[in-house]
């Protein structure tokens, strides 16, 4: 360990020092002297270490880092009682010693690999998911937007429809005359060859609009099952880090919360509904 | 079926949504619908008057559909609307929550048109008893 080499050499260094001066003086500067060029010297292998982790890990260092403390908090309590205590340089040794350990731990259990991706996947899963938001919400657009186009094509076929039904049933009961009666043929003929045609043909190009608009399937498809692989990397890693620090007690506390947003998976759960029915069952038997 | 000059105040954050919801009221024969992106915004439009149905989401931003119930409710000139909540939230507290708040009615997304003209004609059903 450094703080050993180093508390040695200036132990060394001390006595070689304490000898060339008087006895007096010596006192003195041993105290201050020799942690402190020691705590220099270990502040640098720490920041060498915090600079290696830090570099790994940016924005999650703290929960990651959090386990690896604990479980060198025991180690320190019960190495306490055995090393002398009052000794500074026990004290810089077991720090030295502690961030060590903190790398090594954080490197043994993985967790500087989940950090690390973790950094680099969560801003690549917050795009792919605006970029699902955006395609979607694209769709929606398009489809409402078509059928806005559509209602009113298949609106007028409809009314145009009916007006001539009527007159035609007119002229089976009698009541039309013959120039309305030609009339009739005609408007009937030009309905059927022209209006009709064209407005099929229009609400059906709204149709295939309304199918094309369903792409965005297979492309927000593919990135949410990206999403959802990185997802649950990242909550497997999770999970392990915080079963490793949780007290025991906390572990099954849920999160009440009045917005959730839809019910993504209800199976097994008995405090959501799932359908209208249940709703309106709910709220009978409350007398609502 | 009520009055078709009825105006429907719409709230919702997602301009989808409230888009539906329009196009459903309209294929329904009510054609007076206004919109809101959320509860405050909501709020300002009833106080300024001239509705007479509030139609909401829930999970909004500035103002979710549970404070904008509970202060129409606590609002004298407002408190009579008639306020029916389109929501995803499925829990049944939710739905105890609403009721207690004073909805006139609770869907839960996703919905039908079928639905939607059951809980209005409920309403107004109710509306016309008391």
């Amino acid at each position: 360990m450094a703080a050993n080499n180093d508390s040695a050499d200036l132990e060394a260094l001390f006595d070689s020092i304490a000898s060339d001066f008087t006895p007096v003086a010596a006192p003195a500067p041993a105290p201050v002297t020799s942690p402190l060029p020691a705590a220099g010297a270990d502040s640098d292998d720490l920041q060498a270490l915090f600079d290696s982790i830090a570099a790994e890990t940016v924005a999650v260092q703290a929960p990651a880092a959090t386990p690896a403390v604990q479980v060198q908090e025991g180690g320190t309590m019960e190495g306490a009682a055995a090393d002398n205590w009052p000794k500074q340089e026990a004290v810089f040794n077991r720090i030295g010693h502690m961030a060590r350990t903190l790398h090594d731990t954080l490197g043994q259990l993985g967790y500087d690999k989940l950090v690390e991706q973790t950094v680099t996947a969560l801003p690549d899963a917050k795009d792919r998911l605006a970029y699902v938001a955006n395609l979607t919400e694209q769709a929606a657009c398009r489809v409402l937007n078509a059928t806005d186009i559509a209602g009113p094509l298949v609106d007028d076929i409809e009314n145009a429809a009916t007006a001539l039904g009527e007159r035609w049933d007119k002229a089976f009961a009698n009541q039309l005359g013959v120039a309305e009666f030609k009339q009739l043929a005609e408007e009937t003929r030009a309905y059927l060859k022209d209006q009709v045609p064209a407005k099929t043909r229009a609400t059906h190009a709204q149709l295939t609009e309304i199918m094309m608009a369903q792409d965005f399937q297979d492309l927000t498809g593919q990135v949410i099952k990206k999403v959802v692989a990185l997802a649950q990397d990242l909550e497997a890693g999770l999970m392990g880090a915080l079963l490793d620090v949780l007290p025991e007690t906390r572990r099954t506390e849920e999160v009440a919360s009045l917005m959730n947003g839809p019910v993504v998976n209800a199976e097994g759960r008995t405090d959501v509904v799932v359908n209208q029915e249940q709703v309106d069952d709910l709220l009978d038997s409350l007398g609502f | 079926m009520a009055d078709p000059k009825m105006r429907f105040l719409v709230v919702d954050d997602f301009s989808t949504m409230r888009r539906i919801v329009r196009n459903l009221l309209k294929e329904l024969g009510y054609t007076n619908v206004d919109e809101a992106e959320d509860g405050a915004i909501a709020l300002q439009k009833l106080q300024a008057g001239g509705f007479e149905f509030v139609v909401t989401d829930w999970n909004m931003p500035n103002m979710d559909g549970l404070t904008l119930l509970q202060t129409i409710r606590a609002t004298p000139n407002l408190k009579h609307l008639p306020v029916l909540m389109i929501t995803a939230e499925a829990k049944k507290e939710n739905i105890i929550a609403a009721a207690q708040a004073g909805a006139s009615g609770y869907i839960v997304k996703p919905f039908t048109a079928g639905t939607l003209s059951e809980k209005l004609n409920k309403i107004f059903e109710k509306m016309g008893q008391a």
